[in-house]
């Protein structure tokens, strides 16, 4: 029987399909899409402490502090398929007990909209660079990445490295922790 | 509640009920391409949502009240016959003469 209900019942499903189709036209638009960026860091200034890790095991562990410059232009990646991006900082290093250790030092959450040059100068790091031992002191080679989460509108969730990384060696000895 | 909504006439004949899908299937079609087109040069899938929303408020106007223009095809009843049916009325008929009629 044709109603007003059964024509506006064809009428929401037509139209859910339709709307179905396009999101995913939507995805495939943008699926393939290379959203690596070049990413400029420098670090300007690394601090290593010995000092108590209350949240570990109760011995000392290497403390690092880098104060980094980053420089970004994340503008290439927003297209209508990408609603936020999480930016991230990670320290990449070997010790002796891992192989691979990855600390998150910094993040940011960019909002379509948003301005997308990043520029920072001198920035602290978010988060403490903690070493689950003694693997911070002469590290030869600590690589910083920045590394994004596209959270998409429709589709999946991709993780992009950015191209351009540093890599620097720790200090020798630790900095003296005066007031503690 | 559905009370309320039978009480609404919602008749079209066969050719007008064709003629409204064909309507509402085209006009969000054709919202939907446009939507797609115009979210995809300005970058904000929020428009191509929009512009096929609007295309279903759109189609819903047009062939959800049952318009004039779906009932130009009626379909040809056949006319009333008096007689029997008349008698019928007047008098409560009995159980074999009801029989017969079915049959």
């Amino acid at each position: 029987m044709n109603t007003v209900l059964s024509r506006a019942n064809s009428l929401f499903a037509f139209s859910l399909s339709v709307m179905a189709v396009l999101t995913f036209g939507c995805f495939i638009t943008t699926a393939f899409k290379d959203r690596r960026v070049p990413v400029d860091i420098r670090v300007s200034r690394v601090l290593l402490k010995n000092v108590d890790d209350f949240t570990g095991p109760r011995e000392r562990s290497d403390l690092g502090f880098v104060t980094f410059d980053l420089s970004a232009d994340l503008q290439p990646i927003f297209d209508w398929n990408v609603k936020q991006l999480f930016i991230y900082l990670s320290a990449e290093y070997a010790t002796k007990a891992n192989s691979l250790n990855q600390v998150v030092l910094w993040d940011k959450i960019l909002i379509r909209g948003d301005n997308a040059k990043l520029n920072l100068k001198d920035t602290k790091s978010k988060y403490f660079f903690f070493d689950d031992g003694n693997g911070l002191r002469s590290n030869k080679n600590i690589t910083l990445t920045l590394s994004w989460n596209v959270v998409p509108n429709a589709g999946i969730l991709p993780l992009v490295v950015g191209s351009g990384h540093v890599s620097l060696p720790f200090p020798e000895s630790y900095e003296n922790t005066k007031s503690y | 509640m559905l009370s309320i909504f039978k009480s609404i006439p919602t008749h079209m004949d066969y050719k007008g009920q064709k003629l409204a899908e064909q309507i509402f299937q085209g006009i969000i079609l054709i919202s939907a391409v446009i939507g797609f087109v115009y979210g995809l040069i300005v970058e904000q899938f929020g428009w191509t949502v929009y512009i096929v929303l609007g295309g279903f408020a759109v189609s819903c106007l047009l062939t959800l009240p049952p318009w004039p223009m779906y009932r130009k095809n009626p379909l040809p009843w056949q006319p009333v016959v008096p007689e029997t049916s008349a008698e019928s009325n007047q008098k409560p008929p009995e159980n074999i003469q009801k029989k017969k009629k079915h049959k």
